[in-house]
């Protein structure tokens, strides 16, 4: 991952239960980010609008006031990004969670190093927007990048890669063969949290892989890191 | 338009046919009433017959002073004018007409005349003498009593009231025989259900009716069957649940009794705990496919895509190498359904056959356009399974064990996978090819 500026981010946790919110917060110390820890709904909502946070931690079910009522007050006035966690897991709250704003959801139970995974993912993606310009990729090897069409060609021969494609391809190759997560890559070219079962992301690198392939692209290959996510790198000579 | 067994021909018929059955009875009985109640009775005829009996008896023995006589006892007797007239229409007493009396005597009334009630004051009779009616006649005010139509307002009150009301009330008990007791049946199968008895079901009078009720009546019971269907698939899901569940939370206990060391103990229990959450994630979603009704979002899916990605995972998970995994669809092979759905069903198809095929099987993704559809089948060399268990193999928690090699898994992958075909509109079922176990998956076709 980019060196992003954990040691300066700031997390709001808000969180009932006193064994999970207490590992929260020492872990996520350990990790290096200053953790602000509230026990219910309504002193949550408080803190968070009284200072900023670069990224908000919710249990859904809390006492005072609910996490979605939660969200959907701070949705009021500010846009720091919020990961929503529980157990209650089913899809039905995914989705109302997502409809209210959530940046992502997290179903309990989950490993530490997952909700790292998370936060680093949407730490990253805001940093990314923040810089908003960027140069336009550098070219490397055969295959040539069109903002303008959206699409790569290799030679004479153009892919056919759709919008989310292309933009999947267009990170990756600008991250210089970084592994970038499956968490980062959601919330950069899918906008959205990731799911265990969600297959979107794995079909358009699937779909990437054959269109390279048809247009006789070798050079670099698009390579699954298992556990970790997905890398733009050269071929493995095989 | 009601249908032709509607209950709506039903009620019309009947209270239009009750409509007219009570006015029809209501007039043509006033009528009768009136008529009857119009002419004096038997006995008032009687009655006053005997009386000009009397009188002619007492103008033959006694003359004018009979007459007389007779009228004083009649005076007394009944109260009323009484005069004995002779054929000049003169009185045979001894005291004559006024002009008043003699201008009333000029309409008299016979005593099988109709009397009507309308007339002011009581009506005069003449009654002829019973012997020799040329000789004289009885001229009678009719006394009260002998007044026709002294029940009338009685006759009037049975024939308007309480006949009409006593028909009413047999309609009312038709009404509701035909349609609340339907309605009570009912209520007392909801009653049961709460008592916990599903089994129940409407009572076949009511199911077999052809109108509107039938119709509730069968709808209810299909309800039932379904309620019933769901509940025992869920209490059976609890229980191999729970059962599920214990295996692993058994093993932790063994592992917390023993003496292994914390570096053990953690690897242990992190292995123990994802299982547990796979386990309660899958029968959770199984539970969720069987009761989630909102038609999942669709969209056209390269099958072939679709298979590169699930053959590079299974070949991760598995370590066999991708050439055991062969496709032999081309690129052509799109189909419409939720992308998410489709994969999670063809991937646990798919670790079913690794799991269950020798190290060096091959497994092979096929299919072929069939209309609207495209019929797809992976096959493996595991050897099949009996005949018999062809379908059971879908059923939650199935597992075969010995039948073929391989274990591990909870026996959820091939429900999951059916409930979401079936929910994309598909079909999903087995069948043995001699080498190993083929399922085929119809799901519909799109155009990319």
């Amino acid at each position: 991952m980019n060196p992003v500026a954990i040691s300066e981010s700031t997390i709001l946790a808000i969180e009932d239960d006193p064994v999970l919110g207490a590992h929260l917060h020492e872990e996520l110390q350990r990790g290096g980010f200053k953790v602000t820890w509230c026990k219910n709904g309504r002193d949550g909502l408080a803190v968070a609008r009284e200072s900023r946070f670069d990224v908000v931690l919710m249990d859904i079910l809390l006492p005072g006031l609910n996490g979605l009522d939660v969200l959907a007050k701070l949705r009021e006035s500010s846009s720091t990004p919020v990961i929503m966690m529980s157990a209650l897991g089913a899809e039905a709250d995914r989705i109302s969670g997502f409809q209210r704003g959530a940046d992502d959801y997290l179903p309990k139970p989950f490993s530490m190093a997952e909700l790292k995974v998370r936060i680093e993912a949407i730490l990253r993606r805001v940093a990314l927007e923040r810089r908003r310009q960027e140069a336009p990729a550098q070219q490397v090897g055969a295959l040539q990048f069109n903002e303008q069409a959206c699409d790569v060609c290799c030679g004479e021969r153009w892919a056919g890669l759709t919008l989310s494609e292309y933009r999947l391809l267009d990170t990756l190759h600008r991250s210089h063969e970084e592994v970038l997560s499956k968490a980062f890559l959601y919330q950069q070219v899918l906008q959205r949290g990731y799911a265990r079962h969600d297959r979107s992301l794995d079909m358009h690198v699937s779909q990437i892989r054959r269109k390279l392939k048809a247009i006789g692209y070798q050079e670099r290959e698009l390579r699954t890191v298992w556990g970790k996510g997905y890398v733009l790198s050269a071929a493995e000579v095989s | 338009m009601p249908n032709r067994h509607s209950l709506f021909w039903k009620l019309a018929i009947l209270l239009v046919g009750f409509c007219l059955l009570m006015i029809g009875l209501s007039w043509s009985w006033g009528r009768h009433m009136e008529t009857q109640n119009a002419y004096l009775s038997d006995q008032a005829r009687i009655t006053l017959t005997d009386y000009a009996a009397e009188a002619e008896r007492a103008w033959k023995q006694g003359g004018q002073a009979g007459v007389d006589a007779w009228m004083a006892d009649m005076a007394s007797k009944e109260g009323t004018w009484v005069n004995v007239l002779g054929p000049d229409l003169q009185s045979l007493s001894s005291t004559p007409l006024t002009p008043e009396q003699s201008r009333k005597i000029t309409f008299l009334r016979g005593i099988d005349w109709p009397v009507s009630r309308r007339v002011i004051g009581l009506p005069w009779m003449r009654v002829p003498f019973v012997e020799h009616p040329e000789q004289g006649l009885l001229v009678i005010e009719l006394p009260e009593r002998l007044m026709p139509g002294r029940y009338r307002l009685f006759w009037r009150f049975m024939t308007n009231g309480v006949i009409p009301g006593l028909f009413t009330l047999l309609l009312c008990i038709g009404l509701y025989r035909m349609l609340i007791m339907p309605l009570i049946q009912l209520r007392e199968q909801a009653n049961a259900w709460r008592a916990d008895q599903l089994s129940g079901r409407v009572a076949s009078s009511t199911t077999s009716r052809q109108d509107e009720l039938g119709e509730l009546g069968r709808a209810f019971d299909d309800m039932a069957e379904r309620l019933q269907g769901t509940v025992v698939l869920q209490q059976q899901l609890l229980r191999d649940l729970s059962h599920e569940l214990r295996t692993p939370l058994s093993r932790l206990r063994v592992a917390c009794e023993g003496d292994a060391d914390a570096g053990q103990l953690r690897e242990r229990l992190g292995r123990e705990i994802d299982c547990m959450q796979r386990l309660v994630e899958d029968a959770l979603q199984l539970a969720w496919l069987d009761t989630e009704r909102a038609p999942p979002s669709k969209e056209p899916i390269q099958v072939q895509a679709l298979w590169d990605m699930l053959a590079e995972d299974a070949c991760f998970e598995s370590t066999w190498p991708s050439t055991q995994l062969h496709c032999a669809l081309d690129a052509s092979c799109w189909i419409q359904g939720n992308l998410n759905s489709v994969a999670q069903a063809l991937e646990n198809i798919l670790r079913n056959a690794i799991r269950h095929s020798p190290a060096s099987g091959v497994i092979r993704l096929d299919g072929r356009r069939q209309g609207d559809h495209w019929l797809l089948w992976l096959e493996d060399q595991g050897g099949g399974v009996a005949e018999a268990e062809l379908e059971r193999i879908f059923a939650p928690f199935t597992r075969l064990d010995g039948s073929r090699p391989g274990d591990g898994g909870f026996g959820l992958g091939l429900s999951i996978a059916r409930n979401a075909i079936v929910r994309q509109g598909g079909r999903l079922w087995a069948q043995n090819t001699g080498q190993g176990l083929r399922l085929n998956i119809q799901l519909p076709a799109a155009q990319p």
